[in-house]
């Protein structure tokens, strides 16, 4: 049995990066340590706050949103709400919202709101698609998804009230993201890989923040465990495995078995990147309004706009 | 899904039978020998990471470092997120 590095006890975790073993009570009280070091270290909340978590009903946003309220009843000066987006993918959305609501069905003084793609833009995910195919459009559901996602989040969340928008992203996601975005040549994305919207300003424009930023998918899912909040449904999204997102996954999970440390090289070298380019002027993240919604955009129509013409799913004049 | 697969590795010495059953559905019997057998070498035959995967042997977790009896069950709890 191994044993817990500071207690004796049977260990639940083994940390490749500093070699420390960790019993439940132990894992809890590191997870929370690197958690609040991020927050404090980014400055990502302040005093008073109305803090909505951006939430899918997966592991990773139930622990978030477990996390914040539980560090919030410390802060009686921060307000927690939860915002769900229902994309409409069948087979898979409906059964993590079972999951969202029987745990938010513990909370009654926490504040949510469910918003769909087929309420808002009058079409599911899984019909945009079906509408992309007819329409000759280049296969992408994720890029489809991550657009309307990201505009209704902003809108939602400041519709809500929401002083910052709170996002479950975690080490995994965000070394993967930069790897994708290296490989594109994507600098532009790789700026906005940061743990907080730092630079970004615009009188829509809801600040984002990355709590989860420095700790691992595998710390994220035995939180979720320990917590007992690990969704009951264990479903993936049918889009997912088309995404290079998949692939990039499996082969930095490998590397780190034969080469531990390696995620969080990567995510030392996101660091440097981002530095690197708030040096060099690159990091600003220059906001316009968009000529269609009037929503944030870094152009003049913003993607979301753009789609929904390409789909048909918006009609605007030709000036 | 419920598929039972069968995993083995002949050396000699005292046999192990572990089962091991993931929360997506899978399922394998994986059979091992030698007295001194570890979650990683269980995970390592079924070609899984242990990057990928919370255990839980008899409703607690345990680590990829620790040691397997015969008769054994293990629940695998994947880390991987399905969106």
């Amino acid at each position: 049995m191994v044993k817990c590095s500071y207690c004796g006890k049977p260990a639940v975790y083994i940390s490749r990066a500093n070699g420390k073993a960790y019993c439940a009570k132990h894992f809890i009280e590191y997870f929370d340590r690197k958690v609040r070091r991020t927050i404090r270290r980014y400055g990502m909340f302040s005093k008073k706050e109305h803090i909505v978590v951006a939430v899918s009903g997966g592991k990773d946003s139930l622990s978030l949103l477990h996390y914040l309220i539980k560090l919030a009843r410390k802060v009686p000066t921060w307000r927690i709400s939860a915002l769900l987006i229902d994309e409409g993918i069948r087979g898979y959305r409906e059964y993590t919202i079972k999951d969202f609501m029987n745990f938010i069905s513990e909370y009654k003084d926490v504040d949510y709101r469910i918003i769909s793609f087929k309420e808002e833009f009058g079409a599911t995910l899984d019909e945009i698609i079906r509408i992309g195919k007819k329409r000759g459009l280049p296969y992408l559901p994720c890029s489809y998804c991550g657009v309307f996602r990201r505009y209704l989040l902003n809108k939602v969340a400041r519709e809500m009230g929401a002083t910052v928008l709170a996002t479950a992203h975690n080490l995994d996601d965000i070394i993967q993201t930069y790897l994708m975005n290296i490989i594109k040549n994507s600098w532009d994305k790789i700026a906005r890989l940061s743990p907080t919207t730092g630079s970004a300003r615009h009188p829509k424009f809801v600040r984002k923040v990355k709590p989860f930023f420095e700790v691992l998918e595998k710390e994220t899912t035995l939180y979720a465990i320990l917590n007992n909040i690990y969704p009951k449904h264990f479903v993936e999204c049918p889009y997912a495995p088309t995404n290079i997102r998949w692939a990039i996954r499996k082969y930095l999970n490998e590397l780190e078995e034969r080469m531990p440390g390696t995620k969080y090289g990567l995510l030392q070298s996101l660091l440097t990147s981002l530095d690197l380019l708030k040096k060099s002027g690159r990091e600003v993240i220059e906001l316009n309004t968009c000529k269609i919604c009037g929503e944030p955009s870094s152009h003049d129509v913003c993607r979301a706009c753009m789609f929904r013409i390409e789909l048909g799913l918006l009609r605007v004049a030709n000036n | 899904m419920n598929i039972l697969n069968f995993v083995s590795l002949k050396v000699v010495g005292t046999e192990v039978i572990v089962r091991v059953r993931i929360i997506d559905g899978r399922e394998f019997r994986v059979e091992c020998e030698g007295n001194e057998v570890k979650v990683k070498d269980i995970l390592k035959k079924l070609r899984l990471s242990s990057e990928e995967y919370v255990i839980v042997k008899s409703g607690n977790v345990i680590t990829e470092e620790d040691y397997v009896s015969d008769g054994d069950e293990l629940i695998l709890y994947p880390v991987v997120s399905g969106g």
